[in-house]
């Protein structure tokens, strides 16, 4: 079969071309743009720390004394600057880049915001009523956000790391709730910074 | 040599640029160009001529003060495409 550069289409021509070569164009077309219009892992990070971040300072500040005086505060800080930070880095880079609007891209956005309006509904309005299993509750949703981003991407890393954070979930009913912050913790690393690392390791050698 | 093929879509930077905007929901003139590697003016005609064919849409505004050509494929673009990829199996897997 013979191959064709797709970016060498300088003279590019009316000549024929094998059906061979069409489907060669056509498969590299598409993943190319595939690669283009995909986003890094410096969101999932990003999220990743933060999770990890608040949970871990919460522990400190109850481990001080100050935690009925400052978490809420800290928690209702953060988680909001990194919704702020999340929308404008998006559409920064969106425009920079000139990146097109895809399907894919729009269900991954509407994901994520879906996933994050549902946590502030549960952590805010109905607090009092999921009480303990807020924890694995949120694990469980954000479990399978990123089980279908990975799927959808196509990444494996992502999609393993969702399935671990699911289950880390469920195994979350079973430990004392005062440890609940530990499992969540954990499951930012695994379910959103490792998968994040890989994911910017593997867009920079362009495996992805 | 392949008859059944549409004329159109054969050709390679025809063909190229019909397989990003199946990718893509719209996108525009630059993009094309970044993606294609292709020269400014040798776009320009084969969008035009996809255009023609009323293969794709063309939408050209002014954005941040400068020209934008937005690109889309038509619903006729998106059958052609996928017409064009069922005739390049049978070539190469004939019955």
């Amino acid at each position: 079969m013979c191959h064709i550069n797709i970016f060498n289409t300088e003279n590019m021509d009316e000549k024929n071309f094998t059906p061979e070569e069409s489907l060669s164009i056509i498969s590299k077309t598409i993943e190319e743009t595939r690669k283009k219009i995909q986003d890094n892992g410096h969101i999932m990070i990003l999220w990743g720390c933060l999770i990890f971040t608040v949970i871990f300072s919460q522990y400190m500040l109850e481990l001080l004394g100050l935690h009925k005086k400052f978490d809420i505060v800290w928690t209702c800080i953060l988680f909001p600057l990194g919704a702020i930070y999340t929308f404008f880095y998006t559409r920064r880079k969106t425009k920079k880049n000139n990146i097109p609007k895809t399907v894919l891209g729009i269900t991954i956005e509407a994901m994520g915001w879906v996933f994050g309006l549902n946590v502030l509904v549960l952590a805010t309005v109905f607090n009092n009523q999921i009480g303990n299993a807020l924890a694995p509750v949120i694990m469980i949703l954000l479990a399978m956000t990123i089980i279908v981003i990975g799927l959808s991407i196509k990444y494996k890393p992502l999609t393993i790391g969702g399935i671990i954070l699911n289950l880390l979930a469920f195994g979350t009913f079973w430990v004392n709730p005062a440890y609940y912050g530990f499992n969540l913790m954990f499951g930012a690393i695994v379910g959103l910074i490792i998968p994040g690392i890989l994911l910017n390791i593997a867009k920079k050698r362009g495996n992805v | 040599m392949f008859s059944d093929l549409d004329p159109i879509l054969h050709s390679q930077l025809r063909l190229s640029i019909v397989s990003i905007l199946m990718t893509v929901e719209e996108t525009n003139f630059n993009f094309i160009k970044d993606a294609t590697k292709a020269a400014a003016g040798n776009v320009s005609i084969q969008i035009n001529k996809l255009q023609e064919a009323g293969y794709i849409n063309v939408k050209k505004t002014f954005k941040n003060n400068y020209p934008n050509t937005a690109v889309s494929i038509t619903e006729k673009g998106r059958n052609a495409f996928e017409e064009y990829v069922k005739n390049l199996q049978k070539y190469i897997h004939p019955k």
